[in-house]
């Protein structure tokens, strides 16, 4: 089939080139006596133009009209000409974040380097049978790479601050409210204006960016909505790369400077057994809650229960170095690879950017807020900072806590406290995931 | 009819939150009850580090309360 549609754009190519001296030149070229299967002698200006016919700025200057994009639909003229143009030039405004600004490197360069690869005319890489289509197959459309991630992740979360102070997981709790509260403002700005036409899933996918957790979003994107993946993922991967410039002015709005200054208790020792039990805890929890949420929340506790067992440092540190390394590489490529102009430049990824950052606000402030009503009952205060890193980005929310908390009292050290919502955050959202998708069975 | 798509997403919303909540608190209350039972049934040994650091900050307090004894008697003595 494949060598049929090769031989049919070659049959093209030769028509539409010869068409200046075909008559003579085309009996001659037939006539010719070394005649080979795969290579015919064509004339000399004949291959020159054909050169000409199959450079870069040719097919960006005149689309070719039977190009169909990785999904084998037709494609818009604007989306192959000045549409890959316009993605080259985002992809190298991802490079600029990435470098210069700092923004999540580890995955931005990969993504956009995917995404310069996949805006190449005619290499096709994005396509099924281009490289990065191959790694998209491999494990970003089946879900393997995002649980890859989890396990990696897992085995370099530690529990001890939720264990020691249990209560402050219900903060991990209220900061999910950035994924359902935009939900329902995804689906409402789908039913009240013309513009945008979200489905029940396609809403679900945007809002799973609220919570801040980029192999949860990549999981669920390609689960529910596979087309916005490119979108989302971005979204999703810049957002966290921008939580400590987001976060600090809503939880400043939210909270008064006698509760900024809130002293925490000091944590409680934890011991070993308690970290060992506990992923096998909450697994078994998922088991018999949620079992939509396993394979996250599966994946994610194994690595934990490796590392705190104690007695496979290698397999542990292969998974928090190695693994995470390698995975991380081809997701970004694979996630790059839906960064092609016919996904990406639609007016829904504004819309998707901009209820990215809607999620992420709401679910800061629910967590902020979770944590003044939570102050409203006797036991221990809670400093409302910590709240905001309910949201999962670890540990980048946890310290942004931390950096709030000194700017008011250099002595009030938040880090630890705030990892507890942090990763309570990360089984959160994991069960947001899981509820979604069970949802929709 | 056609479906509110809004009631849908709050539909979600309640039971979305519901579920996350009714998890953690779930899980808050396993981890109180398997705290209590490491705590009980499992002490840990690790207090033994503790207890030796702080042995040995006690033992080079010792020390500099040894060296001021010292010090101070060999002033005295010198004086004297």
């Amino acid at each position: 089939m494949r060598f049929f549609v090769i031989k049919l754009i070659a049959l093209l190519m030769f028509l539409t080139l010869g068409s200046i001296n075909a008559s003579e030149q085309g009996v001659s070229a037939q006539s010719s006596t070394h005649k080979e299967e795969t290579y015919k002698t064509r004339p000399f200006s004949e291959m020159i133009s054909g050169f000409l016919e199959s450079t870069g700025i040719n097919a960006l200057v005149n689309p070719n009209p039977d190009e169909l994009d990785s999904h084998g639909n037709k494609m818009s003229d604007f989306h192959k000409s000045w549409g890959r143009v316009i993605m080259i030039l985002v992809t190298f405004l991802l490079f600029y974040l990435a470098i210069a600004k700092g923004f999540e490197p580890l995955l931005l360069l990969p993504i956009g380097f995917g995404g310069l690869l996949a805006n190449i005319p005619i290499a096709n890489m994005a396509g099924p049978d281009g490289f990065l289509g191959i790694i998209y197959h491999m494990g970003l459309s089946n879900q393997l790479f995002p649980i890859l991630i989890f396990m990696g992740v897992g085995a370099m979360t530690d529990f001890g601050p939720l264990l020691s102070n249990p209560k402050t997981a219900l903060l991990g709790g209220a900061a999910q409210f950035g994924i359902f509260g935009t939900l329902v403002g995804a689906v409402a700005l789908a039913q009240y204006t013309p513009f945008f036409d979200f489905t029940l899933k396609q809403a679900s996918a945007i809002s799973i960016i609220g919570g801040a957790d980029g192999p949860t979003s990549i999981f669920i994107a390609t689960q529910l909505a596979p087309e916005l993946l490119g979108a989302i993922a971005v979204a999703s991967y810049s957002y966290m790369a921008m939580v400590p410039i987001i976060q600090p002015p809503i939880m400043k709005a939210l909270t008064n400077d006698a509760e900024r200054r809130i002293k925490m208790s000091t944590m409680r020792h934890v011991s070993r057994l308690e970290k060992l039990v506990f992923p096998i805890m909450v697994l078994t929890l998922a088991i018999l809650v949620l079992p939509d949420a396993t394979p996250l929340i599966g994946a994610f506790m194994f690595g934990n229960f490796l590392k705190e067992s104690g007695v496979v440092d290698r397999l542990s540190d292969t998974m928090q170095n190695a693994l995470i390394n390698i995975v991380t590489i081809f997701l970004g490529l694979a996630v790059g690879s839906k960064l092609a102009s016919d996904q990406f430049l639609v007016a829904d990824t504004l819309a998707i950017l901009a209820l990215g950052i809607i999620a992420f606000s709401a679910g800061t402030a629910a967590g902020v807020i979770m944590a003044k009503i939570m102050n409203m009952f006797p036991g221990n205060k809670i400093n409302p900072l910590i709240g905001s890193a309910g949201v999962s980005a670890v540990p980048m929310a946890a310290r942004v806590s931390n950096k709030v908390g000194m700017e008011y009292d250099r002595n009030n050290m938040l880090l630890m406290h705030a990892m507890g919502p942090n990763v309570a955050g990360v089984i959160g959202s994991a069960v947001a995931a899981g509820v979604l998708i069970s949802l929709f069975q | 009819m056609e479906t509110n798509l809004v009631v849908e997403g709050f539909k979600f919303l309640v039971i979305g939150m519901g579920t996350v909540f009714l998890f953690l608190a779930f899980m808050i209350f396993m981890m109180g009850i398997m705290s209590n039972i490491v705590h009980k049934f499992f002490p840990e040994v690790q207090p033994k580090s503790v207890s030796s650091a702080q042995n040995t900050q006690d033992a080079q307090n010792n020390q500099k309360k040894i060296v001021a004894a010292i010090t101070a008697a060999i002033k005295h003595h010198r004086e004297s």
